[in-house]
């Protein structure tokens, strides 16, 4: 179960002036967020439902005697849900101070980047939420969307949302 | 140690040394124990020191002005007065927001101000005294105290040479005062053996003197070479808190008197083989023979009570983060534990047999573990108390009352985390009572009582439970008054016949006290709501009791421990849930006809001829469960309160002991879970908060 640590492992050798990413896959797109802020990466567990809690938040897990809570990132951005498989992992990030998990396709690598080749967000169209992500890189040809996880999984973005579903509920 | 480190040494040290300065400060408004003064000076040189160290350079260059201040007090050069501990506890905050804020520089001006003035009227003291004080100048150092392990032991024909080793003791002696001396009598042979021109005794004095080292080398300077003579600096050891840390141990009152040479050796016997024959207080004795006054004793007797609460209070310091680590580890020993057991069942039988055996007994020390790691987490609530004198000296002042803190129980423990949450609504509390329970010292002598209201928080245990109180002598609580707000804000009819606990109950009720309401007179109940909140919020509960003119009590109720508790382990469909023991009355299978439907919608059931309402949890929770009819499940009857109800569920799985792991805000709306715990297969359960059931339904 340390793929993290193997990943880590491998992209020291490859090691530049540019920071370094955990990528991973949500359907056929490429995620990335920052090394630093990953805790661990760990298979698929046994995952307990919370009641009345919002769409994407799936529940929690045992991750060694803390109580994570895990959300799934296909629903948190709107995507149509898909079975769990052999290659679905739970990355465990740091949110301020906080650990939470996030369900995510399958991990692929982690990658330097240089912070030159970032580019801005681009201004997509309205329907896409550009707040939670910091860029967009390129490594290989590959597109990398790079989340800011600060964003996207902050206690108050995920109280808003379970306040929003929650109501939208009860109506 | 890199300098970060250094730096939370230094915090962390600094925080403990401020509260013990406090606590001191106020005590000396009693009086001008010099011994009181001399820990307070201590404890701003440490600062001083350490700040230094740490890099905090302004905090550095104030104390050690406030430090010359203090030593014109310990030299009684000025006089201890109100004004003067004002000035040094308002010197104290600023250190306090020097250190773990900013610096306030135009306040700091402020301080010095004052504090230079007292300078110079210390100063204008000086010249008189200052013959007495110039052959010091030159000689030991100010205000720094040495400690010197002397250990010397005479060549056993040393007296041939002409050397008395008895003088050459007596001259270090001089040099300082011996903190603790041991003569060795090991060589000494038996009483005809013994040739009275041979040594045979070794010395050892713990000398605490405020020469150099070089002083104590002369003593021996002539000695020295054949001698075996060895002269160690250990002020390092004794750096912090100087002796107190160091000799920390309970003393006896004659010790403490003895010891600050208020009274000699031949006077304690015989007071004390008087003792013996009266059965009287030493203290009474010592002054009925006339050795000491009543001042000295009183000031020991305080010395002594410090001790011993020091002793309680101190002994460990671990970072608590540490103990919460170190839970969560045993905890994941608890569920790897639970996953050998369950390779153990899949073995053959005779194999089986003996790892079964093994972990039975690794299961008793586990549980031991766990007991004892909780019992690391309970702290004593004296310090939480302590810091409130503080609050109450200038909360009295600020009012114009004149007002005593009564400190009881302080030895009760709790967990530390129940502890830092109280600390706060206390406050609150306190504050009501001194606002609006003591009545001003005028009114106070009008109503027959004594000028100075007595403010008591006691703390005690009982029944698995933490009780807190908050008593007041004040005027108590003016019912009429709270009944009439009720009644304008149409929270009770004017027919209602209210109890005195009903009317009481509407003070916590949100808003229901502010500012231009009950007035004056009982304005109890500022925010009392939010009081109530916080001790709900630790699973405790707060009840007030008032005799008009007699004063009140708030009466807090807290459970034992929070991390911590015994749980009923429930399921329904694949689910398990787990409802605390303490909320449970009693579980039973309802009979069909005694479940009734409420306006086609709310079910209830008839346990012990009263209605409760049932609550279907999987439709609660919108989970599968094998049942769907009460009749053939359980419903398990909990109490929240004066609320009870009835929760149904398929089976009930097992009770054990579970340790609180909390839930973030955000994962779930439903105030029904409190937390979540982890079994012993590794499965986490949530656990059901009987309170916020009910609040649920209300909703």
């Amino acid at each position: 179960m340390n793929k993290l640590e193997e990943l880590k492992k491998s992209a020291g050798a490859a090691k530049s002036d540019g920071r370094q990413f955990v990528t991973f896959i949500i359907g056929e797109e490429n995620y990335g967020v920052e090394v630093l802020k990953v805790q661990e990466i760990i298979g698929m567990t046994q995952i307990i439902h919370v009641p009345n809690s919002a769409e994407f938040m799936k529940g929690v897990i045992n991750l060694r005697g803390a109580v994570v809570p895990v959300v799934d990132m296909r629903t948190r951005f709107r995507m149509p849900e898909r079975e769990y498989d052999m290659f679905t992992v739970i990355i465990i990030v740091e949110v301020k101070n906080r650990m939470i998990g996030m369900i995510v396709d399958s991990v692929s690598d982690v990658v330097d980047i240089s912070e030159a080749t970032i580019q801005d967000t681009p201004h997509f169209t309205a329907k896409i939420e550009t707040d939670f992500i910091k860029g967009i890189g390129q490594v290989e040809n590959k597109l990398v969307i790079i989340l800011d996880i600060d964003k996207i999984l902050s206690t108050s973005d995920l109280e808003r949302m379970a306040m929003e579903e929650s109501r939208g509920g009860d109506d | 140690m890199s300098e970060n480190t250094i730096r939370d040494v230094f915090l962390e040290e600094a925080r403990e040394i401020l509260r013990h300065l406090e606590a001191d400060l106020i005590q000396l408004e009693d009086g001008d124990d010099p011994e009181l003064i001399n820990r307070i000076f201590r404890y701003v040189h440490t600062i001083k020191g350490s700040s230094g160290i740490a890099g905090f350079d302004v905090v550095y260059e104030f104390t050690h002005k406030l430090e010359t201040l203090l030593d014109m007090v310990r030299n009684g050069k000025i006089p201890v007065e109100k004004k003067l501990v004002d000035l040094l506890l308002e010197s104290m905050d600023w250190i306090a927001t020097g250190i773990y804020e900013e610096p306030d520089f135009d306040r700091m001006e402020a301080l010095l101000d004052r504090t230079g003035k007292y300078h110079a009227a210390g100063g204008g003291a000086v010249s008189a005294s200052e013959e007495e004080d110039a052959p010091a100048k030159n000689g030991p150092s100010e205000d720094k105290n040495f400690f010197f392990l002397v250990r010397a032991s005479f060549r056993p024909m040393v007296f041939q040479s002409g050397i008395d080793p008895l003088i050459i003791m007596e001259d270090l002696t001089a040099l300082g005062s011996v903190e603790q001396k041991r003569v060795n009598l090991k060589r000494l042979p038996e009483l005809e053996e013994l040739d009275p021109e041979r040594c045979y005794l070794d010395w050892t004095v713990l000398l605490k003197t405020k020469h150099p080292r070089s002083k104590l080398d002369d003593v021996f300077i002539f000695v020295k070479d054949d001698n075996d003579i060895t002269v160690e600096d250990i002020t390092a050891e004794f750096v912090d808190d100087e002796k107190y840390n160091t000799m920390l141990q309970e003393r006896k009152l004659g010790e403490i008197l003895l010891k600050r040479g208020i009274i000699t050796e031949e006077e304690l016997d015989d007071v004390l083989s008087s003792q013996d024959e009266s059965n009287r207080k030493l203290g009474d004795l010592i002054v009925e023979k006339g050795y000491a006054d009543e001042k000295s004793i009183k000031y020991a007797l305080g010395e002594q009570s410090r001790i011993k609460s020091r002793i309680q209070t101190t002994t460990v310091r671990v970072d608590t983060r540490k103990l919460d680590s170190l839970l969560n580890l045993l905890g994941e020993i608890v569920i790897s534990q639970s996953s050998i057991s369950r390779i153990s069942e899949e073995l053959e039988e005779q194999h089986g047999f003996r790892l079964k055996n093994a972990l039975y007994a690794m299961d008793r020390i586990t549980r031991e573990f766990q007991e004892q790691i909780m019992a690391i987490r309970m702290i004593p609530i004296g310090p939480t108390f302590e810091q409130f004198r503080r609050f109450v000296r200038d909360a009295a002042a600020d009012m114009k009352k004149e007002i005593r803190l009564d400190i009881r129980g302080a030895e009760t423990e709790l967990d530390k985390t129940v502890i830092e949450q109280i600390s706060d609504p206390l406050k609150h509390m306190l504050r009501n009572a001194i606002d609006h329970g003591i009545e001003p010292p005028d009114e106070r002598e009008k109503a027959g009582k004594k000028r100075t209201g007595t403010v008591t928080l006691n703390a005690y245990h009982q029944e698995g439970n933490i009780y807190i109180e908050i008593i007041d002598d004040g005027q108590g609580i003016d019912r009429a008054a709270i009944k009439r707000k009720g009644l304008e804000r149409g929270l009770i009819k004017p027919g209602d016949e209210l109890t005195d606990k009903q009317i009481h109950d509407l003070l916590f009720l949100p808003g229901f006290s502010t500012a231009e309401n009950v007035g004056e007179l009982s304005g109890r109940g500022v925010g009392m709501d939010v009081v109530k909140t916080n001790i709900e919020a630790l699973r405790g509960s707060v009840e007030i009791f008032s005799e008009e003119r007699r004063g009140s009590t708030i009466r807090i109720k807290l459970p034992l421990t929070l991390a911590i508790i015994e749980g009923m382990l429930v399921r329904v469909g694949t689910n398990v849930y787990i409802i605390p023991l303490l909320s449970i009355v009693e579980s039973l299978q309802p009979a069909r006809d005694h479940v009734k439907t409420v306006e086609g919608k709310g079910e209830v059931m008839l346990v012990r001829g009263e209605y409760v309402p049932l609550v279907r949890l999987y439709e609660h929770f919108g989970i599968k469960s094998d049942v769907t009819n009460p009749w053939e499940s359980l419903v398990v009857v909990v109490e929240s309160g004066s609320d009870r109800l009835g929760i149904m569920i398929d089976d009930l799985v097992g009770q054990q002991q579970i340790v609180i792991k909390s839930l973030e805000n955000y994962i779930t709306q439903s105030r029904a879970l409190s937390g979540a715990a982890i079994l012993g297969d590794g499965k986490v359960a949530l656990i059901i908060d009987v309170h916020g059931m009910v609040g649920d339904l209300a909703r």
